[in-house]
């Protein structure tokens, strides 16, 4: 039988298992990695950072995880805390280099078509706007867990997926079904 | 109608967008940058409970004249009738099973939270 997140948590917590946090980082790598890559503007080798420290800051911190939600989800909001700190130091949270957005290349987004236009039309959105539908429509959060990872207020969070989703919806107008 | 078609096809773009990324390597390096764990310092830990232990007792067997206190005690308690020897024994092991009992309840709830 396969152990639950909650049991691997407690070996950790336990018997500072450190086998047991391997399978936990295997298990979650993907999404936070990929959610990290989204809001970095596919900046790969950041996200890829921001991810490990994430990681790292999660078993210093483990004891502070108290199960009230779900691993995934304290693992979104600690990866996003990563984020926001370091896109302060850089000062990113403003504006969009349209500059820097034409150079940056990623290979999963390589091939032109409706994925290349999409992953565009996501980093053009707003940063808030960006985390919200990224955590709700991509990674299937619940309104109140993306109130939780991003500390906004949950009639916030709605109004950021509306208005994002909205201004997706214009810039795929072509894509999208009839 | 149109409109949460739109907002379906739009969710399952999305979630489409997001392939899964492959570990290469990546688990490996987070645990790398672990620090070590703490066996080394449970290691010290019961060393120091251990030695303390030694030196307590050393230190009573000295003080009491050879651990003469153990023998007249058991002098005592022979001399106890039966029943009295037996509510002792008794008393004994409940405070022992209570003890244990209430260390598994904490562990246990550990576990659970």
């Amino acid at each position: 039988m396969e152990l639950t997140d909650a049991d691997l948590v407690a070996r950790v917590l336990v018997n500072d298992d450190q086998h047991a946090f391997g399978e936990l980082v295997r298990r979650h790598q993907s999404p936070v990695r990929g959610l990290l890559r989204q809001l970095t503007r596919t900046d790969v080798a950041l996200a890829d950072d921001l991810a490990q420290q994430t990681f790292l800051r999660a078993y210093k911190n483990i004891r502070s995880f108290r199960g009230e939600a779900r691993f995934s989800t304290w693992l979104y909001r600690i990866a996003y805390n990563c984020f926001r700190e370091d896109a302060r130091r850089r000062k990113e949270l403003v504006g969009i280099d349209e500059e820097q957005l034409q150079t940056q290349h990623d290979p999963q987004v390589a091939s032109p078509g409706l994925r290349h236009d999409l992953m565009r039309a996501l980093s053009l959105l707003p940063l808030n706007e960006r985390s919200a539908v990224l955590l709700c429509c991509q990674n299937g959060l619940s309104h109140d867990e993306a109130a939780r990872v991003l500390d906004i207020p949950l009639g916030t969070v709605k109004t950021n997926v509306l208005r994002g989703r909205e201004k997706l919806k214009r810039m795929l107008a072509d894509w999208g079904p009839n | 109608m149109k409109e949460v078609n739109q907002e379906d096809w739009l969710d399952q773009q999305l979630r489409e967008a997001a392939p899964y990324i492959d570990d290469e390597g990546f688990t490996a390096r987070v645990l790398q940058q672990l620090p070590p764990p703490r066996r080394g310092t449970d290691f010290l830990r019961a060393a120091i409970l251990l030695g303390m232990t030694f030196i307590a007792s050393v230190l009573a067997y000295v003080v009491s004249g050879g651990g003469r206190f153990v023998s007249v005690t058991i002098e005592r308690l022979a001399a106890l009738p039966a029943l009295w020897v037996f509510v002792l024994a008794l008393a004994s092991g409940l405070v022992v099973a209570a003890v244990g009992a209430t260390a598994a309840i904490s562990k246990g709830w550990v576990l659970e939270t």
